[in-house]
């Protein structure tokens, strides 16, 4: 072969194969088929009522129909502006929601009721429900997501797939599954053997009704005080019982709160945390590993655990000028907790029977 | 000659293997967001600092955007920090001002030294909050921003928080889109991995937090430093308090988009980040101070970052000299075997990770432009062996550092 063929021929493969990787490169710095920046949540902010507020506007077409099938105790049909079918209730109609449910799997349709609701059990809706006044859900019914204006409950063993929001009391009876967002305006109320995710109103209540809305016992700590201390240790550390802190605690190790410490700053431990009963602590509690909260303790911050947390019966976290937030993983709560603002297990969240 | 090759050689490969477990965490580990679901709380006073400098093209922007954000409206106050501008920076601070009263405190500088840093010193006699948090005016946060960047504060442990940053202007040209990729690897994946692995995640001085009494205890603001955000974040781990990071508190910033700023924006940070290491790098190893023994290597490793441009330039001088000394490192299969490991794992280290943070994010064909990232990397390492040069070139004429300020290009509202 001629040597001036064979050098051009490598320089032409060697070239090619050089360039052969950026072609995808070069395409795409042409196209900018994908140069758009990042999409940032920017507006909604992670808002828990997101969801309700968005299929409150979504129905809004439907409001005079509402009012005219409220008005005539009738019900109508149709389909939304993006091919939905609806179906507009103006009275309590169990028997028309009955033979729904039953076609619902293969039929969904967004229903809009003018006035009170009752689901009846047993059954699936897999779009979305709106109740211009109560809902009352059946037993082991499942929805996909539930707007009430006025309270929301529902029926033992039900299962709420996305979201659920109550204007009024929102409440689920026995082995509820929350698996989303639900939120109330007023009040959440859990029963025994509940699993849930994320739950915020102003007050929300696991189990039985619980009634511990008084302040802080006086810690004689000036209020006006300022920036507390920081009292930082290394190693496992122990507050006795009755002790009264008057500093922010950050422990690198284990923390023992023992039965009625009082700690007037705010607690932070690297390791696993154990308060005993009837332990306060005014500002928030933050454990690296396991978090466990006695009986009857008052946590006034928020309280954050990066692995588990428990929290025991007659536990009180926020009040109710002060909400805040409760947020693990896993969180299993006793029948008994009173939690003002909102309680998030990332994971799994599950209501268990007080002993 | 052959053993200083060979130390090089493994400090490369321990930046080799420190870019493979960031990565593979970040895929596979246990991701910590503590902070993130902090959604309802008595939130405490916040004072937000927009340092701004010249920045007239963009400081309406920031402080728009601001006046939107979710935060008790009597429980925030925004002090944008006019470090001697000589454009309309004053009169549209002022406009704000008027048009939002008890909302914005100016803080207008009129001399003084130069930089951020010295600016923020000055502006600190106006906060009396706890919390401060502290953007660029380039920035552009979103309505729950705030509230995800004060959430950390409620640990005590916490002195400083940064959230992520995410270029605006990525589709402008090739630097952008190679800037954009360079920060999602640097956020998405070596951020977070700090954050997961309890290392040393870095403070970035923009979209970031600091707590006053932290800050106080260390001493202030150091006027002295070039990037006053590595320079805090050493002072607060030596002195017991924490940096985290909010990968999820995103925020929209303006990367450059011609590469004369990029190379001066880098070089700045390169000088600043030795500066940190010259200043922290020994006391951090070796010192009797409360950071662990993780967070002290990985610290270490942070501040050599920009050391290792001009590192690697010396270990391709030597190993051109040695082959030519006629000296055989390695022989046989060794050699072989060492080659192709490099070019198998060793080069692809850092594409990997950004490619794992293109994953992440959830993008999908701006990873086709990361065969361009060498012309990134052949840029920086020129340009931060530079300014390691020169920065050593000062230092024997004792020649003082010179700030420059990153060019904006945003039209003028």
């Amino acid at each position: 072969m001629n040597p001036f063929l064979a050098v051009a021929i490598l320089v032409c493969t060697a070239g090619l194969l050089f360039v052969l990787p950026l072609l995808p490169a070069l395409v795409e710095l042409r196209r900018k088929s994908d140069a758009l920046p990042l999409s940032v949540v920017q507006q909604n902010a992670g808002e828990i009522r997101h969801f309700a507020n968005s299929f409150r506007d979504y129905i809004k077409d439907l409001e005079p129909i509402m009012q005219v099938c409220v008005a005539a105790g009738t019900s109508a049909t149709g389909t939304l502006p993006d091919g939905e079918e609806y179906l507009v209730l103006g009275r309590l109609d169990e028997p028309l929601m009955r033979a729904l449910a039953q076609r619902d799997a293969t039929h969904p349709v967004v229903i809009a009721a003018g006035a009170d609701l009752i689901a009846p059990p047993h059954s699936t809706f897999s779009r979305d429900i709106y109740a211009g006044g109560n809902f009352q859900g059946g037993e082991k019914n499942n929805y996909r997501a539930i707007l009430g204006e006025k309270d929301v409950r529902l029926g033992a063993s039900s299962r709420v797939m996305r979201w659920a929001h109550a204007v009024g009391e929102f409440t689920a009876d026995l082995g509820c599954g929350l698996f989303g967002r639900i939120s109330s305006d007023s009040l959440i109320r859990l029963h025994a053997n509940c699993s849930f995710l994320r739950l915020n109103a102003p007050r929300i209540e696991v189990g039985h009704a619980v009634n511990r809305e008084q302040g802080l016992p006086d810690s004689g700590f000036p209020s006006n005080a300022g920036v507390l201390p920081r009292f930082l240790h290394d190693g496992d550390f122990e507050v006795h019982a009755g002790q009264i802190i008057r500093s922010n605690m950050v422990i690198r190790g284990r923390l023992l709160l023992c039965s009625g410490a009082r700690v007037c700053g705010s607690v932070k431990s690297l390791d696993d945390m154990v308060l005993e009963d009837d332990v306060s602590v005014e500002g928030s509690l933050i454990g690296a590993r396991k978090l466990s909260i006695g009986p009857h303790c008052t946590i006034r911050g928020p309280v954050i655990a990066e692995r588990e947390l428990a929290i025991a019966a007659g536990t009180r976290c926020g009040a109710r000028e002060h909400p805040t937030t409760v947020s693990a993983p896993s969180i299993e709560v006793e029948e008994g907790v009173l939690v003002f603002g909102t309680l998030w297990a990332r994971e799994r969240g599950l209501v268990v029977a007080s002993p | 000659m052959i053993y200083v090759l060979y130390s090089i050689v493994f400090v490369i490969c321990v930046y080799t293997g420190r870019h493979y477990w960031f990565t593979l965490n970040r895929l596979f580990g246990f991701q910590r967001h503590p902070y993130i679901d902090i959604d309802t709380a008595d939130w405490p006073p916040v004072t937000v600092l927009v340092a701004a400098h010249n920045e007239e093209k963009v400081i309406a922007n920031i402080l728009d955007a601001l006046m939107t954000v979710k935060y008790p409206v009597d429980k925030m106050l925004v002090i944008p920090v006019n470090d001697r501008s000589t454009d309309r920076t004053r009169e549209i601070v002022d406009k704000f001002v008027e048009d939002f009263p008890g909302r914005i405190q100016p803080f207008h500088r009129v001399g003084g030294k130069g930089g951020k840093a010295a600016a923020l010193k000055d502006a600190m006699e106006l906060v009396t909050t706890e919390v401060i948090l502290i953007f660029d005016a380039d920035y552009l946060p979103g309505t729950g921003l705030i509230k995800q960047l004060v959430a950390p504060f409620f640990d005590l442990e916490v002195g400083g928080v940064m959230g992520r940053v995410v270029p605006m202007n990525v589709g402008a040209n090739l630097l952008t889109r190679l800037l954009d990729l360079e920060r999602s690897g640097g956020y998405q994946v070596d951020q977070q991995a700090r954050m997961n692995l309890r290392l040393v995640p870095q403070h970035g001085g923009t979209v970031a937090g600091v707590r006053l009494s932290a800050l106080r205890e260390i001493g202030g603001w150091n006027e002295n430093s070039l990037t006053e955000d590595t320079d805090l974040t050493y002072r607060l781990l030596l002195n017991g308090w924490k940096t985290v990071y909010q990968n999820r508190s995103e925020c929209y910033e303006e990367v450059p988009e011609v590469w004369p700023v990029r190379i001066r924006q880098i070089m700045r940070w390169a000088k600043g980040h030795n500066q940190a290491m010259a200043t922290y790098g020994f006391r951090l190893l070796l010192g009797k101070h409360r950071a662990t023994l993780r967070e002290r290597i990985d610290g270490t490793l942070l501040l050599g970052v920009y050391a290792m441009a001009p590192i690697t330039l010396v270990g391709w001088a030597l190993a051109l000299a040695v082959f030519y000394q006629g000296v055989a490192p390695l022989h046989g299969v060794i050699a072989v075997l060492s080659l192709t490991a490099y070019a198998a794992l060793g080069n692809l280290a850092a594409f990997f990770e950004i490619a794992a943070a293109a994953r992440l994010d959830g993008t999908r064909k701006r990873v086709a432009l990361l065969p361009f990232l060498i012309l990134g990397f052949a840029v920086s390492i020129f340009s931060v062996s530079r300014a390691a040069v020169s920065q050593l070139s000062d230092l024997v004429t004792g020649a003082e550092f010179h700030w420059d300020k990153t060019e904006r290009f945003r039209k003028v509202l």
